[in-house]
């Protein structure tokens, strides 16, 4: 603690030089922060418990296409089967193209028991599900997605696709509050409304998502419904939920190996500026050094107080980093989660902190060992004579 | 007889280049006694700054013996060495080479805190060793806000703060003007004559070896002679204690 003083004073010596680093070191953990979060909050898509249960068969060449509903006779007939219900993507916007969110057209009875954890049906009053499930103009609604656009029970709801060319009038009947706000940004209509305005859509849908009774017989499911419908007119394909999720996500290209790339990039380049000027803040100190250790300062102790000051820049730019980075995944998630559901619940998670106060650690120590390192070993009459 | 602070026998320096061996210091025999004020002079690559290094302990010499302050400096490791050099020897430095972040307090303190002195008898001392070079009132004063002079009266206070029995001066004057060289001299001459201290200076400058009571003439790293100082200058009164 005697030193503390010493330590700051010295870091602060060129005020210009390790405000500039610092600034380079806040903006990468931002980066890294940033990015690995994006990943950990894609990834959780994929990894919901309640997705563990359940699989989506959909058709084999893309997710894009329609199914007939027919094959729900087959699904059905299934003894590992507990519940599925049939889907399809509306695109629908309210208002205005800006006003985008997550809506489907759904089957209300089965879409309430196959989704009961994400709707949080438990806490929905009976007489709310009653005029859901009554009214054929009814929709069920997210919390936060409501809020968003000062919606209440019984408000009227004009939703026009594009892709449908369709514009829906839609009765609010449920508000839910579910676990997660990404499961709050969506809204769900009777599937009849779709069918029955829309020709090409009569006896089909986008996809089934199938619950199984227990998550170990998904793969002796998925793989007998794919077979009953291969050499068919319409083959398919049934994947878990965690993987079709993931398969939207692959729609933005293999973002892991992506994002890992950039991480690592951004943390060799940050690495290099670091040690560039711990070296630099070390070698212009050289004679400072070696006079201290003439007056009795061991060895250890100046490579203690060297590296004490390279991981406090280090630790001065992950923090300054870090709390930008939380700043921004909060507005992000404000903003994003308006666009994608998923981006609702992006934060910057307690392992990424972890990650971000790890990597600038070790950051820290390998930047300024080396020099450290040298400069306390450096023979002390050498020292003072480099003037 | 007084007993030794400096005690060489036989010592030698020598520098590789490759292959090369380059003698710096050759059969170096001397005794400095505990109070005594020695001047070591003689030409540039004469080797006198190699020896004050050596009596100092931050350089290892090739072959003799070292005896400084009661300690054989060959037997001591690298961190041994620090905490001897910590306890027996102030240094000042031509450069005064002062630390820069620090104020004249702080670098003052600087070799107390190795020690594990209190807070309040740190600062105790660093006040009496301000005192004694008359710069109490420039302690908050950083190295940049000071002139020469004082820089190098702050060196002294900091060469002196820790009771040191041997003080090494390598060129202390060489960055003064000539008033603020002959202050920093008599200041020396007198840490030598009240408070005991053994003082050994590297320097050109025949006025500042004057103030020593010996002078040692190094050439082509032997010792050439060793001349007492007669007619020494005579010193203002001051009345110094030790910190």
């Amino acid at each position: 603690m005697k030193f503390i003083s010493l330590v700051l004073r010295s870091l602060f010596r060129n005020t210009r030089r390790t405000v500039l680093t610092v600034l380079s070191l806040a903006v990468s953990v931002f980066l890294i922060a940033l990015l690995q979060s994006l990943l950990g909050t894609m990834d959780s898509l994929t990894t919901s418990t309640a997705s563990g249960t359940r699989f989506v068969v959909q058709d084999k060449a893309s997710f894009t296409n329609t199914i007939p509903l027919a094959y729900s006779n087959f699904i059905r007939q299934q003894p590992e089967v507990e519940a599925f219900t049939a889907f399809q993507w509306f695109g629908g916007e309210y208002k205005d193209p800006k006003n985008f969110f997550a809506n489907f057209a759904v089957d209300p009875e089965t879409y309430l028991q196959v989704y009961r954890e994400e709707a949080n049906l438990a806490s929905i009053p009976p007489v709310q599900v009653k005029d859901f499930l009554r009214d054929g103009n009814g929709c069920i609604v997210g919390r936060t997605l409501a809020d968003k656009f000062g919606w209440k029970v019984g408000d009227v709801v004009p939703l026009k696709s594009p892709i449908f060319n369709l514009t829906l009038r839609l009765n609010i009947r449920i508000i839910f509050t579910g676990k997660r706000n990404s499961d709050e940004m969506f809204l769900a209509f009777h599937i009849k409304q779709l069918q029955e305005a829309v020709p090409w859509m009569k006896g089909r849908a986008g996809a089934f998502t199938v619950r199984a009774r227990n998550p170990i017989d998904i793969p002796r499911l998925c793989e007998r419904i794919d077979s009953h419908f291969a050499n068919s007119a319409q083959e398919t394909l049934s994947i878990t939920e965690n993987a079709f999720n993931l398969n939207m996500m692959k729609m933005l290209g293999d973002y892991s190996t992506m994002v890992h790339s950039i991480s690592a990039a951004v943390l060799v380049a940050i690495l290099i500026v670091t040690a560039n000027t711990m070296a630099m803040a070390i070698r212009e100190r050289t004679t400072q050094i070696s006079t201290m250790r003439a007056l009795g300062f061991r060895s250890g102790q100046i490579l203690s107080l060297l590296m004490a000051e390279g991981l406090l820049l280090s630790l001065l730019g992950s923090g300054l980093g870090i709390f930008m980075a939380m700043a921004a995944a909060s507005a992000a998630a404000k903003v994003g989660g308006e666009i994608l559901p998923w981006m609702a619940d992006f934060i910057i998670t307690p392992e990424t902190l972890f990650l971000c106060m790890l990597l600038t650690l070790g950051l820290g120590l390998l930047s300024t060992f080396v020099p450290a390192y040298r400069a306390s070993r450096r023979p002390i009459t050498e020292g003072l004579r480099s003037l | 007889m007084t007993e030794p602070s400096v005690r060489l026998r036989n010592l030698a320096k020598s520098y590789w280049r490759g292959t090369l061996e380059i003698p710096v210091l050759t059969g170096i025999d001397l005794e400095i006694p505990k109070g005594g004020y020695y001047a070591l002079m003689g030409p540039s690559g004469s080797g006198k700054t190699t020896l004050l290094n050596l009596i100092a302990g931050i350089d290892r010499p090739s072959g003799g013996e070292l005896e400084v302050c009661g300690y054989a400096l060959n037997d001591l490791d690298d961190d041994e060495l620090a905490g001897w050099r910590s306890r027996n020897v102030g240094f000042i430095f031509q450069n005064y080479n002062l630390v820069p972040v620090l104020n004249a307090y702080e670098n003052v303190e600087l070799p107390l805190l190795l020690g594990d002195l209190s807070r309040a008898e740190r600062r105790r001392r660093v006040l009496r060793a301000l005192a004694l070079v008359n710069l109490t009132d420039r302690m908050h004063n950083y190295p940049r806000q000071l002139s020469g002079g004082q820089e190098q009266r702050v060196a002294i206070a900091r060469a002196i703060v820790h009771d040191p029995e041997l003080i090494v001066a390598d060129e202390p004057t060489g960055a003064l003007d000539a008033k603020n060289a002959e202050e920093a001299l008599i200041l020396l001459e007198h840490l030598n004559q009240e408070l005991g201290k053994t003082i050994v200076l590297v320097t050109h400058d025949p006025k500042a070896a004057s103030h020593a009571r010996f002078q040692i003439h190094l050439e082509k790293g032997v010792l050439d002679r060793t001349v007492e100082v007669h007619d020494r200058p005579v010193l203002p009164r001051i009345i110094l204690e030790a910190p």
